[in-house]
C-alpha cells in the first residue's frame, strides 16, 4: 500500500489515473442512478457494447477511438431509444442484435486496419493506467456536459424516471426527453470506457448507484452517494491491483461488486431483523 | 348559463381503429359540479377521460375544455391515475412527488421554485398529509399514498380534478374519507370520478355518467336498481347498508 502511495505521489500516470477515476465517478454516479431507477441495465449495456464499431472504424481510418467511441454512441443511443419507444414487443431482442452487430463491426474494422497491431484488449477492458492528460480534459469536458444538462432538466428527468405516464399528461414531451437521456447515458459510457473498457462498463455504471440506492432516500443523495463510491471502487481497485501488477479494470470491478453483494446480503439481513 | 360550462362533449365518436369504442356521446359539465362516472370494464371510461386530457384525439364530434381544445387546457386538470405507475421502491419523498404536479404550470428549466413549493405545501395540507412530507413513498400506507396522488393532482391548482377510482385499493373507512375530502375540494374545483362503487358515492354526487359505448347521464335522485342494472347489462342486487361509524 505504500509503494502505491509512493506512486501516486511521484508517477504522473498515476496521477492521471487517480484524476480520471474521480471523474469519471461524477458520471456514473449521476447518470448511473438515472439508469439504476428507470432500469434500463440493458439498454445501457447495449449502447457500451455496439460503441466498438465506431472505435474500431475511428481506428481504421487512422482517428483516435475516442471520437469514434462519441459518435457510435450517441447514434446507438438514439436507435436503441427509438427502438424501445415503438418496438416494445421485441425490444429486447433488438437491443441483442445492435449490441452484437456493432460488436462485430468494430472487430472487423479493427482486423482489417493495416499493421493490425492495436491492444483489442484494452478497448474491451480499457486501462486507466493509461489515461493521458488530454483524455482527462474529454472526461471532464463531458462531465460538465452531463451536469449541465441535468441541473437544467432536473424535473423532466425526475419525472421521467419516476412517472413517465404522469410526465406525459402533465405536457412533458416524454419521447424527446427519453433519447436525451439516453444520450447522456452515451457521453457516460464514452467517459467509462476510458476507465474499464467497454465490456465492465455497465457494472460501474450501476454498481455504485445500486448500493446507493439501498441506502438513501432521494435520488440526489443516491446521485451524490453513487459518486462518493464510485470513487472508492475506483481508487480501491486501483490500488489492490498496484503491488500485484493486476489489470486495474477487473480489479475495479470485482471490488464494485463485491461491496455490491456485501451490501445486499447486509441490507436483507437488517431489513428482516 | 352556457359560459359556466367547463367541459362540452358534443356528438363524439372514438375508435382504436376497429370497432366504435365510444359513440354519439354528449355531455355538459357545469363548474363545480360532481360527476360520477360509472360503466363495466372495457366500457371507454378510461378512453373518454383521456380525451378529455387530450391525450387521444376522437374521430368525429367537437370537445371543449374551459372553452378551449382539450391539448390547451389540460395544464388546468389535475388527475389522480387508478393505478400508481411508478414503482414504490424508488427513492422519492411524499414532498417531491407531490411537486411533480407542478409539471407545465412552472418553469420548464432548473429545479422547482418557491411558488411550487407553495403550491405543494397547500396540496398536502389539504389533504392532511403535511406531517409526512419527508417520508419515502414506499413506507406509505395505501390510504396515505391515494392521498399522495390527490395532493399531487392538486398541486397545479387545477380548475378541474378528473379521478380514476381513487379508492380501489382502500378500505370502507378511508374511502369515505377520500370522498369527504373531495366533497370539500368541490366547492371550488370541477370533480369527475370514475367507480365502481355507485351506490356509495351516490350521497356526494350531482350526476351520475353512465358508459357503456353510448353515454347516458342520470341525476343521482334518479338512481335506482334498474338503471344500475340496465348500465351493467347484468342482474345485480342491491343491498343498503348503513355504517355505524358515520357518527364520527
Amino acid at each position: 500500500m505504500s509503494s502505491f502511495i509512493d506512486a501516486i505521489s511521484t508517477q504522473a500516470f498515476m496521477q492521471n489515473a487517480i484524476i480520471g477515476g474521480v471523474l469519471a465517478s461524477v458520471a456514473c454516479g449521476v447518470v448511473g442512478s438515472y439508469v439504476v431507477v428507470k432500469r434500463i441495465g440493458y439498454l445501457a449495456g447495449g449502447i457500451a457494447h455496439s460503441v466498438l464499431g465506431g472505435m474500431g472504424i475511428a481506428y481504421y481510418l487512422g482517428r483516435p477511438p475516442i471520437e469514434g467511441a462519441l459518435v457510435a454512441a450517441l447514434v446507438f443511443a438514439v436507435i436503441l431509444g427509438w427502438v424501445s419507444l415503438k418496438m416494445q414487443q421485441q425490444e429486447d431482442t433488438v437491443i441483442g442484435a445492435l449490441w452484437a452487430g456493432g460488436m462485430a463491426v468494430g472487430i472487423l474494422f479493427i482486423s482489417q486496419t493495416p499493421g493490425y497491431s492495436v491492444d483489442l484488449m484494452s478497448f474491451l477492458f480499457g486501462n486507466i493506467l493509461m489515461i493521458s492528460s488530454d483524455d482527462l480534459l474529454w472526461i471532464a469536458g463531458l462531465d460538465i456536459l452531463i451536469l449541465l444538462i441535468v441541473f437544467l432538466f432536473y424535473k423532466q428527468f425526475l419525472a421521467l424516471s419516476f412517472d413517465e405516464e404522469f410526465a406525459r399528461l402533465r405536457g412533458i414531451p416524454v419521447e424527446r426527453f427519453y433519447l436525451l437521456f439516453l444520450s447522456l447515458v452515451a457521453l457516460t459510457v464514452v467517459i467509462l470506457i476510458q476507465i474499464v473498457g467497454l465490456i465492465l462498463v455497465i457494472a460501474l455504471l450501476t454498481l455504485p448507484a445500486a448500493v446507493s440506492g439501498q441506502y438513501v432516500r432521494s435520488l440526489n443523495l443516491m446521485m451524490l452517494l453513487a459518486t462518493v463510491l464510485g470513487v472508492f471502487f475506483t481508487t480501491g481497485g486501483l490500488a489492490l491491483s498496484y503491488q500485484p501488477d493486476l489489470p486495474p479494470g477487473p480489479t475495479i470491478i470485482l471490488v464494485a461488486g463485491a461491496f455490491y453483494l456485501v451490501s445486499l446480503v447486509i441490507t436483507r439481513f437488517w431489513k428482516r431483523a | 348559463m352556457s359560459t359556466d360550462s367547463v367541459i362540452k362533449i358534443k356528438d363524439l365518436d372514438f375508435s382504436y381503429g376497429g370497432p366504435k369504442i365510444l359513440e354519439n356521446i354528449e355531455i355538459d359539465i357545469q363548474h363545480n359540479e360532481f360527476i360520477g362516472m360509472v360503466g363495466p370494464n372495457g366500457s371507454g371510461k378510461t378512453t373518454l377521460l383521456k380525451i378529455i386530457m387530450g391525450v387521444l384525439t376522437p374521430d368525429k364530434g367537437s370537445v371543449k375544455v374551459l372553452g378551449n381544445p382539450p391539448s390547451q387546457s389540460v395544464q388546468e386538470i389535475g388527475y389522480m391515475p387508478q393505478f400508481a405507475s411508478f414503482s414504490r421502491d424508488f427513492p422519492i419523498s411524499v414532498e417531491e412527488t407531490v411537486l411533480m404536479g407542478r409539471l407545465g404550470k412552472t418553469s420548464s428549466i432548473g429545479f422547482f421554485n418557491k411558488a411550487d413549493k407553495r403550491a405543494s405545501e397547500k396540496a398536502m395540507n389539504d389533504v392532511e398529509i403535511l406531517d409526512l412530507r419527508k417520508r419515502v413513498i414506499g413506507s406509505l400506507s395505501g390510504g396515505q399514498l391515494q392521498r399522495v396522488l390527490i395532493a399531487r393532482a392538486l398541486t397545479c391548482e387545477p380548475q378541474i380534478m378528473i379521478l380514476d377510482e381513487p379508492t380501489a385499493n382502500v378500505d370502507m373507512k378511508v374511502e369515505k374519507d377520500i370522498f369527504d375530502l373531495l366533497k370539500q375540494l368541490n366547492e371550488r374545483i370541477t370533480i369527475i370520478v370514475v367507480t365502481h362503487d355507485i351506490g356509495f358515492i351516490s350521497q356526494y354526487i350531482d350526476r351520475v355518467a353512465c358508459i357503456n359505448r353510448t353515454l347516458i347521464c342520470h341525476p343521482t335522485s334518479e338512481l335506482t336498481g334498474e338503471t344500475i342494472e340496465n348500465m351493467y347489462g347484468a342482474h345485480m342486487h342491491m343491498v343498503h347498508h348503513h355504517h355505524e361509524d358515520e357518527k364520527k
